[in-house]
């Protein structure tokens, strides 16, 4: 680990304005995943600013804006508080499965909401300091690209990166419209749709989102919605416990009388950004909720990946899925 | 199987449980001396080649450095010395990726760690060989390792009726002991004294010794506790003598902990292994040929096979066979043993083709087993001293509900699983090897109180319990009347917990030892005695305060005459997502016949850890390598998936009641490598029952199955 600076404060406008004076610092949430990538070197701040004790932990519903109605959860929030909290499981119980599917219960003890859609791929030329990779030092090259890449993406991938976002819990996040409330250093508040919050590697990997430096997420909201007894979160992994997707989706589904009214389908796992699946949703509006058409859904969005060398075997297992997931969320699958 | 008032055979909790929940158990790294310093091993980029230059100064001007060590100033050491892969700093050449390069000590750990990263390296690349599909038809004959024939098996294969020719393959597998290879340095003087996890006591003082080039006497091996080794810590590498080396250069106790990256180059790992089985039988089932050939990789300057086909020579009944080695050397970190070395990859492709042959014979495997059964050993035509492979199918059967099971595959679904039932047998040798052990005897008043010694190790299998327990029956002491001293050099020589002959080798040294010493009292004494008095009323009756004597212990004489073995049956029941492939080990029972099971609950779960490396073998475990660099890319235990709790439901233990004192006086077999034979291939097997799919290349992803 390089030396670093570390700093602490309890409000949200300092912690801004000690990032934006110095452009190598970084904020420290849980460190789950900075504090590894430190001892790693592959992060190399020279400063954290321990956000820890910001009051921005709070679950609660929203009462004013266009999410008016949904519910609010703090950019500090612990991972498992969050999955826990009654109006989560209530009305959100794919969130609660989401997160629960990630990582191990010790690390979800300390990682917190910002960290989690914050955290860094887990490509592993991403972590080896020798090898080439364009996000940790641009220009390198793109090890996975012809590397091992069982793991990496098969959608929205380019020349220069084809790593996945690991998280488990931003992709129910998508799934569900969720947005991401961010105060920067001049005190300014923005929002950010999930959907954009994330980025396509395109040419510029080593940026994995759209936060400039200084930004800080301070909460997220979820819209109301009606999904609450129709949705599931599948994911599939090489080991039932502590290991990131191969593939994963969170499905969730409105009827209408016998017809779908509207369906979220997204997925983890397969592209640089948590991946919201439009043409399987487009295509199940208006539709019944029956195998053939959860399949063709699932076939109709499959279609557009590009697998690599290693990762094939993501078109098939994407397109069951997404199958099995819609299946288990019209049975009103429920929260582990 | 326990006799009552006996220790041995008794259930009894682990001597040392307590200070180890308590962490009061000292490792290697536990040993705080005054003023230690630490180092940190830094790493080559690149898998072959040599190094031009290695520019140090920045580090060296670090905060807290004291040292910086590389092969242009380390001092000259004995290459030959017994130290496992090299990597001694001895020259520039490197031969894979990840080797050593070089050592940073430091005042702390974060200042060595941080110094090593401000070291410059420059390489002269060579064309590496790591990618061993393409280097593998360059595999040639090793040394010492003939191919064994019996009969004609081109002839007798070409000529059945039924058979099945198959590639299994089995990938690079890494220890990962939860204790990374560790070492503590003191000088004093001339004589070294090195805290160190080492399964084998006496070879890691040699080994230290001899390439240091200083007298074995000089070099004290202390490892009273070791966090797991599985092979791992059977050879020593080179952090062993790195830290000796360290400590002499800045005059100080230095402390050395390999980190997890630095484990999947620094100490060994299991080969992949290309396993092709020719398998042929009659239309009733009798086998009429078996070639096991495996081809395999090695390190570029140093040979190791894996004997893949030792289950193939002794398991069954066939009267035509080959079993023949073929490896090719590579810039990869040299193969160790792994454990159940050979026979847990070996029986996967063996126990999988008999499978796959019975199946096409429409036969049980568990009766097409039992109709091959030798007789004696096939393989030199040695009596077996017991064999309990028929007991440990039939028992096991009943146990674990085969009748259940169907012939045919996806007979047998619930919801979206499918599910399957798989046998596979196993076996490993049994040994005793040569050990010593002082016997010493005190007495207050009525109390008496034995200290047992010996160089032994225990793993974290129960060696210290199993030893107290030893002695408790042979001195007629209560178990917490015993002190055992194990793990350090300076106590009596001893066999090492390796390939399954710690039990033996060390529990009959002790046994000897009371013996000894219980006859010694009796001469001492003059009275006449009608039932043999025990050595505790002996201190008593002849009023002794202390007493001790020493065993030099061997195998029986005519031990080698027989073939003796440990044999077992594994029984797995699989769940299988049928849209997902994501497979669950619903139930396992494993039927062990081990001899004299010297404690039971310390047994089952030497045996229970077995079968989850076993399953994690089967379904999860893998080192990948890049087939263009040579560096592992699953290079974290979140990278390289040992199974989770939830892979696995129940795992179930029996233990065949079986007496064989001709391997050792105890009947001691060994049950630590036996545990994980047989159980990738039972898991296989079940898959392929579960979806009729037939996955010959390990670990089985779930994109396997889709
Ligand atoms: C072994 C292992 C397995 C894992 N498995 C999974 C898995 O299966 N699924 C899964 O989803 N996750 C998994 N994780 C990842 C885990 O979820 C993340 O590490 C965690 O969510 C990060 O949160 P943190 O608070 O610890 O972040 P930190 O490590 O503190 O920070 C991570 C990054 O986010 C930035 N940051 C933190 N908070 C904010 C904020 N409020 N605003 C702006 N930036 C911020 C930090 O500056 C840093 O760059 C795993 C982690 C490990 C170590
Ligand atoms: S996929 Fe992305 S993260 Fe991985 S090596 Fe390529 S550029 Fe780096």
């Amino acid at each position: 680990m390089r030396p670093f600076k570390y700093s602490s404060t309890t409000n949200v406008k300092a912690a801004t304005h000690l990032l934006m004076a110095n452009p190598r610092a970084k904020f420290l949430a849980g460190g789950t995943n900075i504090l590894d990538l430190m001892k790693e070197d592959v992060e190399r701040p020279d400063e954290l600013v321990d956000i820890t004790r910001l009051a921005l932990a709070l679950v609660k519903p929203v009462t004013e804006g266009v999410n008016k109605g949904g519910i609010s959860i703090g950019g500090l929030g612990k991972n498992t508080e969050t999955a826990n909290h009654p109006l989560i499981r209530q009305n959100f119980p794919l969130i609660t499965q989401a997160i629960l599917a990630g990582a191990s219960a010790q690390i979800r003890n300390m990682a917190t909401n910002g960290g989690n859609l914050n955290q860094r791929t887990r490509c592993p030329y991403f972590y080896e300091v020798s090898m080439p990779c364009n996000k940790r030092e641009p220009g390198s090259g793109c090890g996975a690209l012809q590397g091992i890449n069982r793991m990496h993406a098969v959608f929205g991938w380019s020349e220069s990166c084809v790593a996945v976002h690991p998280s488990d819990m931003c992709v129910a996040l998508v799934a569900l419209d969720a947005v991401v409330k961010v105060q920067g250093s001049n005190g300014q508040t923005r929002s950010i749709p999930f959907a954009d919050y994330h980025r396509l590697p395109g040419d510029t990997p080593q940026k994995d989102n759209n936060l400039a430096h200084g930004e800080m997420v301070t909460s997220i909201e979820i819209p109301k919605n009606n999904f609450a007894n129709k949705s599931y979160y599948l994911k599939v992994r090489d080991r039932a416990s502590y290991a990131f997707a191969l593939v994963s989706v969170a499905a969730a589904i409105e009827m209408s009388g016998n017809q779908i009214k509207q369906a979220r389908v997204a997925m983890g796992g397969v592209a640089h950004k948590p991946w919201r699946a439009y043409e399987a949703e487009k295509f199940l509006a208006g539709k019944e909720a029956t195998e053939t058409n959860f399949r063709q859904a699932a076939e109709m969005e499959m279609k557009q990946a590009k697998p690599l060398e290693h990762n094939k075997y993501k078109i098939e297992l994407g397109t069951r899925a997404i199958v099995l997931a819609l299946t288990k969320a019209m049975n009103g699958g429920k929260a582990g | 199987m326990s006799e009552p008032n006996k220790s041995i055979g008794q259930a009894i909790n682990r001597v040392d449980g307590l200070l180890k929940v308590t962490g009061a158990a000292s490792y290697a790294t536990d040993y705080v001396l005054k003023n230690t310093a630490h180092a940190v091993i830094f790493k080559s980029t690149i898998a072959a080649g040599k190094i031009t230059d290695i520019e140090t100064t920045e580090a060296e001007k670090a905060p807290g450095v004291l040292a910086v060590i590389t092969h242009k100033n380390a001092p000259k050491l004995n290459e030959k010395g017994g130290i496992r892969g090299g990597a001694l700093l001895q020259s520039p050449t490197i031969e894979w990726y990840g080797q050593h390069i070089g050592l940073v000590v430091a005042e702390t750990f974060e200042q060595a760690r941080y110094a090593t990263r401000l070291i410059k390296v420059s390489y002269e690349k060579a064309e590496p060989k790591v990618d061993f599909t393409k280097h593998q038809k360059e595999a040639v004959l090793p040394k010492g390792n003939p191919d064994a024939v019996r009969g004609d098996v081109d002839t007798a294969f070409r000529n059945a009726e039924f058979k099945i020719e198959a590639i299994y393959e089995t990938p690079i597998e890494h220890h990962h002991p939860m204790e990374t290879h560790s070492t503590v340095a003191v000088w004093e003087g001339e004589k070294v004294t090195l805290y160190n996890g080492s399964q084998i006591v006496n070879g890691a003082q040699a080994a230290a010794a001899s390439t240091l080039g200083i007298e074995t006497e000089k070099v004290r091996i202390v490892t009273p506790f070791i966090g797991g080794g599985f092979g791992s810590k059977g050879g020593q590498w080179a952090n062993l003598v790195l830290t000796a080396i360290a400590a002499r250069a800045v005059n100080r106790p230095v402390k050395l902990a390999l980190t997890r990256q630095q484990m999947f180059n620094s100490v060994g790992l299991r080969q992949k292994n290309h396993q092709k089985i020719r398998l042929a039988a009659t239309k009733d089932g009798k086998l009429t040929a078996l070639a096991h050939e495996t081809s395999t990789h090695c390190a570029m300057s140093n040979e190791f096979v894996e004997p893949c086909g030792d289950c193939s020579k002794v398991m069954y009944e066939v009267p035509n066979s080959l079993i023949s080695y073929r490896v090719v050397p590579m810039n990869i970190i040299i193969p160790t043993y792994t454990r159940g070395p050979g026979k847990s990859t070996g029986s996967f492709a063996l126990e999988s083709a008999i499978d796959e042959l019975a199946y096409q014979l429409k036969m049980d495997p568990i009766q097409f087993r039992l109709k091959n059964e030798p007789a004696k050993d096939p393989s030199n035509g040695k009596p077996w001293s017991s064999r309990t492979t028929v007991q440990c199918l039939q028992e096991g059967a009943k146990a674990f509900g085969w009748e259940k099971r169907k012939i045919e595959p996806r007979q047998n679904q619930q919801g979206e699983y499918l599910i399957g039932y798989g046998v596979a047998c196993g076996t490993y040798p049994a040994r005793q090897q040569n050990s010593s052990a002082i016997v010493r005897l005190t007495r207050k008043g009525n109390d008496v109180k034995a200290t047992i010694e010996l160089a032994a190790s225990d793993l974290g299998t129960g060696t210290n319990t199993i030893i107290a327990q030893t002695a408790s029956d042979a001195l007629g002491l209560a178990v917490n009347k015993i002190t055992v001293k194990i793990g350090d050099s300076t106590l009596p020589p001893a066999a090492g917990s390796v390939g399954s002959v710690g039990a033996a080798s060390f529990c009959n040294a002790v046994n000897d030892a009371c013996e000894k010493i219980t006859n010694e009292l009796i001469s001492k004494s003059s009275k006449q005695f009608f039932v043999r008095p025990t050595a505790a009323h002996l201190m008593v009756s002849e009023n002794l305060t202390k007493f001790e004597t020493r065993a030099d212990a061997k195998a029986p004489a005519d031990a080698g005459s027989y073939s003796s073995h440990s044999f077992n049956a594994n029984f797995a029941e699989v769940w299988v997502n049928s849209q997902t492939g994501m497979v669950k080990v619903h139930r396992f029972l494993a039927v062990t016949g081990a001899g004299k099971i010297l404690n039971p609950k310390t047994a089952r779960s030497q045996i229970i850890g077995g079968n989850v490396w076993g399953i994690g073998m089967a379904l999860t475990e893998e080192s990948v390598l890049d087939p263009r660099w040579g560096n592992f890319v699953t290079r974290s235990l979140a990278d390289y998936h040992v199974p989770s709790n939830l892979d696995i439901g129940t795992i179930d233990t029996i233990f065949i009641d079986e007496k064989d004192t001709i391997p050792n006086k105890l009947g001691v077999k060994g049950i630590g490598e036996v545990g994980i034979v047989g159980v990738a291939g039972a898991v296989a097997n079940a898959i392929f029952n579960a979806t009729g799919k037939r996955v010959r290349d390990l670990p089985i992803t779930p994109d396997k199955l889709l």
